[in-house]
């Protein structure tokens, strides 16, 4: 007898082991951020970003911006070493950085290679319908303060000065004929024909020189949905066996048991 | 008496152990089909040696950000979708956002929605086109829509008449909450259509599919005609 109830309570235990497994709610989702990476530099080698020890970027040259990336929601460490030193050489920046679960960031890498810092700035993902967002980083050391507006026209973003960035600001859709200038009104780039779209999120970050500077037009959000199309009303659906077949096993093992316990009684 | 108590209680717990293990849904990424797949499978480059490394230019390893480009090509407002490779032969309609913002598709299960507020088919971008896998009581239009392979062509008509020809890339599944929805419709560097369509298990309770099936395709010849 002792025996069947050490067999019941084994079953029961075996129970216990899959239960949590069956029921945890698997949602691994929303608590990652996004984080992506410009090398501004205008003197820096290329270089390999590592956070957290592990390279995420290898080989990015002056003027190269990735993809957002993919990071866990909370402290982390970049390091910026020149390429193919890491293990050889020092950092050439070493920098720690916090980011939050569903929010999007830039880390630049700015400023000439003495001075080297990393200018980590939150980006925003949404514009209103119709609309484009924009905003404007200046990131060319010894330049002066700028004014960004279209070519002869009133300036929509001024006075941005080394290395700052700009909050954003809404456009309307359309082509722009944008220009770069001193605030004295010296054109330092020329963005002639800049297509902003509706529902898109741009940074145009200002590199370089002074005397060779250039623009860095990042496309950083579009219009997206918040969520999947509902694309089906299960009318075609491969039926779901699950119920089925676990009903067979629980018989087919209910008939064992019955056997099985019966010839123990007996005995 | 015992004995048939026991064999009740051990087939209920059998029943409850097998369904919980049998009705798990997916819960990661499914690649059904993509060219690096199988070039993966095809062969692993030998490893460098170290005077190799060293004297090899700097190595490039990273995703780049979308850039604006200049784009000459405007996309087409699209109006049929042709998939000869399943058979597929439907009217597209423009559709946008849900009441909770997400992508709205056409009531029909034979016509297929173009997400409207996204990026135009031909332009630089995400273009996205959703349709039914099944309606009330059969399969829709997007039914075989998981038969497709990487290399099979899709062709996208304008309303001026003009033909976009896309080649699938990579058909892959997510379950529904972790689709990569910046992936589908976000900023990218290509000339990009997406389909997206339901797969996977039905859930009676949700009265909605478990798992969303996305085709990756990208242009490969336009004929504009304007």
């Amino acid at each position: 007898m002792k025996k069947l109830l050490s067999s019941l309570a084994a079953f029961v235990l075996v129970l216990g082991v899959f239960a949590p497994a069956a029921f945890a709610d698997n949602h691994s989702g929303g608590d990652m951020a996004m984080v992506r990476i410009i090398h501004a530099s205008p003197d820096a080698p290329a270089v390999d970003v590592y956070v957290d020890g592990s390279a995420v970027v290898e080989g990015a040259e002056f003027k190269a911006a990735t993809d957002y990336m993919e990071l866990p929601a909370g402290e982390h460490t970049i390091e910026i070493y020149a390429a193919g030193t890491m293990g050889e050489q020092d950092p050439v920046l070493s920098a720690n950085a916090t980011v939050e679960a569903g929010m999007a960031y830039t880390a630049a890498a700015i400023d000439n290679l003495e001075n080297l810092q990393l200018k980590i700035t939150q980006d925003e993902t949404e514009a209103s319908e119709g609309m484009a967002k924009v905003r404007v980083g200046h990131f060319i050391p010894g330049a002066p303060a700028v004014d960004v507006g279209p070519i002869g026209g009133d300036a929509v973003f001024s006075g941005a000065e080394f290395p700052m960035v700009t909050d954003y600001g809404e456009l309307e859709a359309g082509t722009y004929d944008l220009e770069v200038r001193t605030t004295d009104g010296t054109q330092l780039l020329d963005l002639s024909g800049t297509t902003l779209e509706s529902g898109k999120v741009y940074s145009a970050f200002a590199v370089g020189t002074a005397d060779s500077p250039d623009v860095l037009l990042l496309e950083d959000s579009s219009a997206m949905p918040s969520s999947m199309p509902e694309t089906g009303f299960g009318g075609a659906a491969d039926t779901n066996n699950a119920f089925a077949y676990a009903a067979l096993l629980g018989v087919l093992a209910m008939g064992a048991g019955f056997v099985f316990f019966r010839k123990r009684s007996e005995a | 008496m015992k004995h048939i108590l026991y064999s009740i209680a051990l087939g209920l717990l059998v029943f409850i152990v097998s369904f919980q293990l049998l009705d798990e849904p997916a819960k990661e990424a499914r690649v059904l089909s993509s060219f690096e797949a199988e070039q993966k499978q095809s062969e692993e480059p030998p490893p460098l040696k170290r005077d190799t490394i060293e004297n090899e230019p700097i190595k490039k390893n990273y995703e780049p950000a979308t850039v604006v480009q200049q784009d000459d090509q405007t996309g087409i407002v699209p109006t049929r979708l042709e998939i000869p490779s399943i058979g597929v032969d439907a009217p597209i309609g423009p559709e946008g956002y849900t009441d909770n913002g997400g992508m709205a598709v056409p009531d029909s299960v034979t016509r297929v929605g173009w997400f409207e507020p996204g990026t135009k088919p031909g332009r630089i971008g995400n273009a996205v086109i959703a349709g039914h896998v099944d309606g009330q009581s059969g399969p829709a239009v997007f039914y075989d829509l998981k038969e497709l392979k990487a290399g099979d062509e899709i062709f996208v008509y304008g309303e001026d008449g003009s033909k976009m020809t896309f080649t699938v890339e990579k058909v892959a599944a997510y379950p529904v909450e972790e689709s990569p929805i910046r992936d589908l419709f976000g900023p990218t560097n290509e000339r990009a259509l997406n389909l997206i369509t339901c797969t996977g298990p039905y859930d009676q309770e949700a009265s909605g599919y478990t798992e969303r099936l996305a085709v990756y395709t990208t242009l490969t010849a336009s004929d504009y005609k304007q």
